[in-house]
């Protein structure tokens, strides 16, 4: 049931941005940040479809974008992922308020 | 002069510079064989100055022009290498100083009292420094000295003078701290360069005025440029800064007055008595301090084209001559009244420098200088003999111990004392003379008063020294002995031109005059004539024929009359045992006579109180304003620079808050950033 409402899907796509910006400035867990910015591409990505499939103008071609940020989003993930299980094995622990080793 | 000799003129300062070179490198491992080089080097460096001279003055005057065809060929200049080159382009003025050895007839007879008397210090030397553990380090010391004095004399460019005129303050501060474990010598040789800087000071701004005027720094011809009388162009236009002339004059004679040590600079040089006594007679009697008048006379035409600035001259000097000799009256050891007389007897050059009189001025130069090396020696022999013992109240009788000794001190004391025939009548008769003649009654005047005091602190010292009963420390008694030959030989190549050179170079008549070709006036004065023609031809001075029945006659009575009281008035006070002549000391009628103007005699002990002037002004005030200065600096000064710092690290040491490293912090300062711009942006679109 799809809707045929642009709004519905920017709201949608607001509120998935902000349960993912909530999540990562709330959570303290290194993964569960990573996943909170996926949750923010991803966000980001439905209203670049939305927009893409409304708007006349753009023929469609915003879901080139929307693979385009899936990529990036990959390797951000891969990159992000590599870099907290090297603090993991390092600092054993996933939280990162006890990174702290610059600030010492 | 014969050019074919110039290439002798750099040869006479190289001889000494390699024996410093090579005492200085080796001179330890030589042991008492140290003197060899030194001493060998300044005996050649006299022979060869000794050649120079005799071809630079037997060119000198009107006999000059018949002897080689035509000319004034009276001086040499050896020119060795461009030391600055910087010639002037576009306007600019040349600064180009180069290393240049020039003499003339004034020179010439500097070269004679420095390389002569040079040389027999040296060799006294051998004897006298004989025991000391720094036999080496003394002799490439004195080497050092003659080069810097022989530069002095024969500098071409006021820089190089200047130089020369730092290295002779440099070796007078190693030799005045010869013996540096003793804390007075070390203390002495820091007084002596320290006054004299404030003396440098002056000499050093006079050069540079000397530039602006005349845009060079060779000495002869900005001297020819200043004594036009006017402030030159030099064709490049005006001087940018003309200093006037009596400015420059000033500024030269200040740097006079620290290296000849008059008023008010003149604290340094008895407490240079702390050094060896033959460096208190080669150094500090008979060249280094004449460094200041034989600069001052140099430069004659700047002070003959400012008359105001020979009056000061004049005064200072005449001033200096009657401190100096109130204080030897009543000073106890031997080294000092003797050093107080220097000041005294460099005070009557000056005043006759002041006067216009410049040739009498040298003549007193030299004759003091042979005189007074002689009598500083012969104190040398005579500390040497009572083994180290400086104080006159512990002396006496000597007479028979160390006869060489005696009699040629006796010799300088009458010297110098103004008796004729001796040396130092003749010189100090012309000063007097020329003062009444030019027209310096006060400077006259005081000057027959300070040679009536020089007359009696001289036999004074030969009194208390020599004469009348022994009060020599029972236990050096049997021991005092004359000196070893190398000592006393000195003594007596000195005794001779004490009393024959005044005679030689000031009789105007024959046998003496026509053999050098001059006539009416004396030798010197013909040799010198050519230097200071024009400053007397400024000052409106002519040469006058001697009356021995006029005005002469009568001055030259006076001279006679003045030394003869003086010595007469010592007699009485401190014995004399001269022949037939007998007196016995009356050290009751001394008291007597000190007790009767105790506020005289305490001034005369103290010296004036100038040390502790100089204690008050320069140690009591001038270090509480020092130490005002230093509190400002570490309050004021450092509390504003450091302040700033401080504020600067807590200002950093706050905001370092900001930065908490935890990946949240600024992750939510990132979201509110951009909530604001974002939300401002439809805000503002909004409306």
């Amino acid at each position: 049931m799809m809707s045929d409402d642009l709004t519905t899907y920017l709201v949608l796509s607001g509120a998935l941005f902000a349960i993912g910006t909530f999540g990562f400035l709330a959570r303290r867990n290194a993964i569960s940040m990573l996943m909170s910015i996926e949750l923010m591409l991803n966000a980001v990505n439905l209203s670049i479809v939305a927009f893409g499939a409304f708007i006349p103008g753009l023929q469609n071609r915003g879901a080139v974008i929307a693979l385009m940020v899936m990529a990036v989003a990959a390797a951000e993930a891969t990159v992000g992922l590599a870099i907290v299980i090297a603090i993991y094995r390092n600092r054993k622990t996933p939280l990162v308020d006890e990174y702290d080793a610059m600030r010492r | 002069m014969n050019q074919e000799l110039t290439f002798l003129i750099p040869l006479i300062i190289a001889l000494p510079l390699a024996g410093f070179l090579i005492t200085a490198a080796i001179g330890k491992h030589l042991g008492k064989r140290a003197h060899l080089i030194p001493v060998g080097a300044v005996v050649l460096s006299w022979l060869v100055a000794m050649v120079v001279v005799a071809a630079v003055l037997f060119d000198t005057g009107p006999a000059a022009g018949t002897r080689y065809g035509g000319g004034p060929p009276f001086t040499a200049l050896a020119t060795l290498w461009q030391w600055i080159p910087a010639h002037g382009f576009g306007g600019s003025p040349d600064f180009t100083v180069s290393i240049g050895f020039f003499v003339d007839s004034l020179t010439a007879v500097l070269l004679i009292v420095v390389t002569t008397i040079g040389m027999l210090v040296h060799v006294y030397s051998i004897g006298y420094m004989a025991h000391d553990a720094g036999y080496w380090r003394f002799f490439a010391y004195l080497n050092l000295f003659m080069v810097s004095m022989l530069v002095l004399v024969l500098a071409d460019s006021w820089l190089v003078l200047f130089v020369a005129w730092e290295l002779v303050g440099l070796s007078s501060y190693l030799l005045i701290g010869f013996w540096y474990r003793k804390n007075a010598a070390a203390l002495a040789s820091k007084k002596a360069f320290i006054v004299n800087r404030v003396g440098d000071v002056g000499f050093a701004l006079g050069i540079m005025a000397i530039f602006l005027d005349t845009h060079t720094l060779n000495i002869r011809d900005s001297l020819q440029i200043l004594g036009a009388g006017s402030i030159p162009t030099s064709g490049l236009g005006p001087a940018p800064f003309p200093i006037p002339i009596a400015i420059v004059a000033l500024l030269v004679f200040a740097g006079a007055v620290g290296k000849s040590a008059q008023f008010p600079l003149h604290v340094w040089l008895p407490d240079a008595m702390e050094g060896p006594t033959p460096v208190s007679a080669l150094i500090h009697a008979a060249t280094m301090v004449n460094a200041g008048v034989y600069m001052v006379a140099r430069a004659n035409p700047i002070f003959a084209a400012a008359p105001e600035v020979m009056t000061v001259v004049a005064a200072i000097g005449i001033f200096t001559a009657i401190l100096a000799a109130s204080i030897a009256m009543t000073q106890t050891d031997i080294k000092r009244v003797l050093a107080y007389s220097t000041l005294s007897q460099l005070g009557y050059m000056f005043a006759s420098l002041g006067v216009g009189a410049f040739t009498a001025a040298i003549f007193h130069l030299m004759t003091h200088g042979f005189f007074k090396g002689l009598l500083f020696l012969g104190s040398g022999s005579v500390i040497h003999a009572v083994h180290e013992e400086q104080d006159m109240r512990k002396m006496g009788g000597l007479r028979k111990k160390i006869p060489q000794t005696y009699r040629t001190m006796l010799i300088g004391a009458i010297a110098i004392s103004g008796i004729p025939p001796l040396a130092g009548f003749f010189s100090k008769d012309e000063i007097l003379g020329e003062a009444f003649k030019n027209g310096f009654y006060w400077v006259w005047a005081i000057g027959i008063v300070v040679a009536v005091m020089t007359a009696f602190y001289m036999f004074r010292l030969i009194g208390l020294t020599f004469w009348g009963k022994s009060r020599v420390d029972p236990a050096v008694e049997p021991k005092v002995h004359e000196s070893p030959r190398v000592m006393t030989i000195p003594l007596w190549l000195l005794a001779i031109p004490s009393v024959i050179l005044g005679a030689i170079l000031s009789w105007p008549g024959p046998p003496l005059g026509p053999l050098f070709g001059q006539s009416g006036t004396g030798l010197l004065a013909g040799w010198l004539e050519p230097v200071f023609a024009g400053a007397q031809q400024m000052l409106g001075r002519t040469e006058t024929t001697f009356q021995i029945f006029g005005i002469d006659g009568a001055l030259l009575g006076a001279s006679i009359a003045v030394a003869v009281m003086g010595v007469v008035a010592a007699w009485r006070l401190f014995g004399v045992e001269l022949g037939p002549i007998r007196g016995a000391q009356r050290h009751d009628q001394v008291k007597a006579l000190t007790a009767r103007v105790p506020g005289l005699y305490r001034a005369s002990l103290n010296k004036w109180w100038f040390d502790d002037l100089n204690h008050v002004l320069f140690i009591v005030i001038g270090g509480a304003i020092a130490n005002g200065a230093a509190w400002f600096d570490r309050n004021i000064v450092d509390g504003i620079v450091n302040g700033i710092g401080s504020v600067t690290r807590r200002a950093g040491g706050d905001l370092a808050r900001v930065q908490t490293g935890r990946v949240q912090n600024y992750a939510l300062g990132i979201a509110i950033g951009l909530i604001v711009m974002a939300g401002s942006y439809l805000f503002i679109a909004g409306h």
